[in-house]
């Protein structure tokens, strides 16, 4: 079902060879911050969040991203020395100034001949990520790119956000499409200049402009990208199998599928949100790793980002030979998100380092 | 060449306490001035200062020049020795070589330590350096978590109980009520072990030492001029140390290999029944150490030390690191001012009339461990 | 600043991967970059990346508080047996305190060993977690 092109899209001589997701083992459950908060307590059903997943206190950005970094190599089972470029997509850098991405790449053992940065877009830096290193593989640059999308979001204390911001990171190695699993077909990116959220220099939580999230910022962005995508491949929702959007909560992803003419049953299965919570840059990375990981060669999944500010990039990602012995190489998203504790707001609290101690 | 001998002629000590109102200086004045008074030595030629944490808790290097200044000792030849938690006996070890080699005929050894100038969290960062601060402190392994895996190994191997193990705090509590200078003078129940507070799983509150500021001071002087000044001089026949393997890579925990080296160096030279005939004080910075020790110096069989400690009777007279207290640096002085005094004047109710006293310090779990000799003279 | 930045950096490869040192020598393997065999003292060694997984052998439920650590309390030390054979001591994390014993098959996960707060630098290594399912 390919378009015939003259030239073929740069992306389409790139794929995923390889993916690893982390979820934080803590699960603190969104009924009680409501209940904490005085929410009325028909808020998380409405909103379709259950639980979020917590970093513990020793787990950041940067060891998130390491382990689904580290997953990803061993899936691609690429050497960590001919990888070219390292990006980390997040909005809780651990340090302000520093790279997270040098310390990921140098603990796995990656090539210090490597493009290496952090980029921030609130949610969709690590969707960017991926397109550069796309770009990268495909001019012929380099020859594996890794991109990591990883957050510890951030969210004030008694902020409806808080219901849903958690912890998580999403891998992708992108290499040459022959020996990838998942082929991209296509991708566009739509950004413009709006203050839907953003956190100034110096504050610790983020500001929200609440309902304004949604219909100019959310949908507008994501459909404007999509129908992009459609336009320049000639595609329609019917010519994909699965549907993965951006997850700020359960409801957007299906609200937005169907304003574009997706059915339920293609948004479901890229659907984590309303298990772990948003986990910002890694929020639809992990869906597509969930969809990944029980799609059949030939199938065509599409992906569209959502980063405040704001922006959307969409992808057509075509399934390939090999998907399934490659899913077996490393934890599936299902494992992570079994793989659980149940925390009290004041472990979550104390995990997130919301109490203020003295210290120094 | 002929070579000194070694004797030491007086021993003062302080008790062991939260001196908040003292300073390390009045701690090392006090034992200085008991220790020469009345001693008849007329000049100095050498002070050793044990101390183990003074860079960390004291923000002093260079303690020994800094005491001396402050004690009016300025012509003196001074210097620090620091080797963890077995600091008092090393000083011992530096003021014994002095004299044995003929370069020194009085010396003068001050272990001090002022443990309670910071709250617990803040000791306990200090203390952990004792370990590899790059392999093990900064991967957040603490003494007592060690002392937990020897314990646990020790009870896995040997097929005991935890219970099995608690009679020797009490027995360390019961001999501190008679040593004015225990920090821990009272008594406790073999429940209140296991009751007391969890450290590192199965390591109790009660298993190991209490935190407090301490002085001691020994005065040793050569053979030539011992005959002089001394009633009773007790000699200092052999001080003697060794390291042992890092703890990751001890196959068996239930060995402290450098003790055990000791233990077979000294029975080398002066018998098997060294440790049998002496006095002794050792090192029980976490009882399971103790039980440990017992079977390296071979006073106990392997598995089976906790048998026999209610049978030990010139064993840690003092009370020991549990209950006499561990002023770090200047535990291992205490340790042999202890045993001068049990030997000679006695101690903690007691007098010692056998062959031998010893000494035993380590730091860490046996990362070095020492040992001194001492003999009344007939 | 509570610890030396050199003093971290140039150590960084033996806190982020497990590396091992094996004697030319005597043949033996030991936890971490020594200089010399810590067993033989022979200069004659090389320096070899485990594989990170392990068993769990024996392990301490620790209350130990120690200025800065506290967040990370209660804590779990255990010794590990690499599958190379040889033995780490390290902290568990992802566990519950009631679900340690010997056997637990273990990884080698990258955490925070501490941090410098809160202008200082975020000292990164290798703890254990059990290995998560498929992994
Ligand atoms: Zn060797």
């Amino acid at each position: 079902m390919f378009r015939v092109l003259c030239v073929p899209r740069p992306e389409s001589l790139t794929g995923i060879v390889g993916w690893g997701v982390y979820i934080p083992r803590q699960r603190v459950k969104a009924d009680e911050i409501a209940s904490l908060w005085g929410f009325e307590k028909t808020l998380p059903k409405a909103l379709w969040i259950e639980e979020k997943a917590v970093a513990s206190v020793d787990e950041d950005t940067v060891t998130m991203g390491w382990y689904a970094a580290k997953v990803a190599i061993e899936r691609g089972n690429v050497d960590p020395e001919l990888i070219g470029a390292v990006f980390v997509g997040t909005e809780s850098k651990p340090y302000a100034v520093k790279p997270s991405a040098t310390i990921i790449a140098d603990a796995l053992g990656i090539s210090k001949k490597k493009l290496s940065t952090d980029m921030e877009f609130a949610c969709r830096a690590g969707g960017e990520g991926i397109r550069l290193a796309i770009a990268l593989v495909a001019s012929g640059t380099i020859k594996y790119g890794l991109a990591i999308g990883s957050d510890t979001a951030q969210a004030s204390p008694g902020d409806v956000l808080e219901l849903t911001a958690s912890s998580g990171a999403a891998a992708y190695l992108i290499g040459p499409a022959e020996e990838s699993v998942a082929q991209f077909e296509g991708v566009v990116t739509y950004v413009t200049d709006t203050p839907d959220f953003w956190r100034r220099e110096g504050s610790k939580y983020p500001t929200h402009g609440e309902i304004f999230t949604g219909e100019p910022a959310y949908f507008h962005h994501i459909m404007s990208a999509v129908k992009m995508l459609f336009d320049e491949l000639g595609l329609a929702p019917s010519d994909f199998d699965y549907a993965v959007f951006h997850q700020p909560n359960g409801k957007f992803p299906l609200q937005v599928g169907k304003k574009l003419g997706f059915p339920k049953e293609k948004i479901l299965p890229g659907i984590v949100t309303p298990w772990i919570g948003n986990t910002y840059n890694g929020s639809a990375l992990i869906g597509l790793a969930k969809v990944l990981e029980q799609a059949k060669p030939g199938d065509r999944i599409l992906v569209a980002t959502f980063g405040s500010g704001a922006g959307s990039d969409a992808f057509s990602i075509v399934v390939r030979d090999g998907i399934g012995e490659r899913v077996g190489r490393g934890p599936k998203v299902e494992d992570l998100l079994k793989r659980k504790k149940y925390v009290s707001y004041a472990q979550y609290a104390k995990s997130r380092r919301l109490y203020i101690r003295n210290i120094g | 060449m002929e070579v000194s001998e070694v004797y030491v002629i007086n021993s003062a000590l302080i008790k062991i306490d939260r001196h908040f109102n003292k300073g390390y200086k009045e701690l090392a004045n006090e034992v200085v001035s008991e220790v020469i008074s009345k001693s008849g030595i007329e000049s100095i030629d050498l002070v050793v200062v044990s101390n183990m944490l003074s860079d960390c808790i004291l923000d002093q290097l260079d303690i020994s020049t800094i005491l001396m200044q402050n004690l009016g000792m300025t012509k003196v030849r001074t210097l620090r020795v620091e080797t963890g938690e077995s600091s008092g006996l090393a000083a011992l070890e530096a003021a014994w070589m002095a004299i044995k080699s003929g370069a020194a005929e009085n010396v003068l050894v001050i272990g001090v330590e002022k443990v309670t100038e910071y709250p617990t969290y803040k000791i306990n960062k200090v203390y952990g350096k004792v370990l590899d601060y790059e392999v093990e402190f900064i991967r957040n392994i603490t003494p007592p978590d060690y002392a937990a895996l020897v314990m646990k190994a020790y009870l896995k191997k040997y097929g005991l109980k935890r219970e099995d193990l608690i009679m020797w705090p009490v027995k360390m509590h019961d001999n501190a009520c008679r040593n004015a200078y225990a920090q821990l003078s009272f008594g406790i129940t073999p429940e209140k072990v296991l009751t007391s507070m969890v450290i590192s799983d199965p390591i109790h509150l009660l298993d190991t030492f209490p935190l407090g500021d301490g002085a001691a001071a020994l005065l040793l002087t050569s053979g030539k001029a011992v005959s002089n000044v001394a009633a009773e001089p007790v000699k200092v026949v052999y001080v003697d140390s060794a390291v042992s393997a890092q703890f990751h890579l001890r196959e068996d925990l239930t060995r402290l290999p450098a003790t055990a080296v000791l233990a077979s160096r000294l029975k080398e030279k002066f018998g098997d029944k060294v440790f049998t005939e002496a006095a002794i004080e050792l090192h029980d910075s976490y009882s399971i150490y103790a039980y440990i020790i017992l079977e390296e110096l071979g006073l106990a069989e392997r598995g089976k030390a906790y048998e026999i400690v209610s049978e030990l009777e010139f064993v840690n007279v003092s009370g020991g690191l549990k209950a006499r207290g561990h002023p770090f640096g200047a535990t291992g002085v205490y340790q042999v001012a202890e045993l001068h005094k049990l030997v000679t004047e006695g101690f903690a109710g007691r007098k010692f009339d056998g062959k031998y006293a010893i000494a035993h310090s380590m730091s860490g779990p046996d990362y070095n461990a020492r040992v001194a000799l001492l003999q009344k003279l007939a | 600043m509570k610890y030396s930045i050199p003093k971290f950096w140039r150590r960084k490869e033996g806190y982020y991967q497990i590396i091992l040192t094996k004697c030319r020598e005597c043949g033996k393997v030991a936890f971490f970059t020594y200089v010399r065999c810590p067993y033989c003292g022979s200069s004659n060694v090389e320096l070899v990346k485990s594989c990170g997984r392990g068993v769990v052998e024996e392990f301490t439920i620790s209350y130990n508080r120690v200025e800065e650590g506290e967040e990370y309390l209660p804590k779990i030390i255990a010794i590990v047996r690499l599958n190379e054979g040889v033995r780490v001591v390290g902290e568990l994390v992802d566990i519950d305190l009631s679900e340690v014993k010997e056997g637990v098959e273990v990884e080698a996960v990258l955490r925070r060993f501490s941090s410098d707060d809160p202008h200082g630098l975020i000292y990164y290594g290798l703890k254990f977690a059990p290995v998560i399912k498929g992994a």
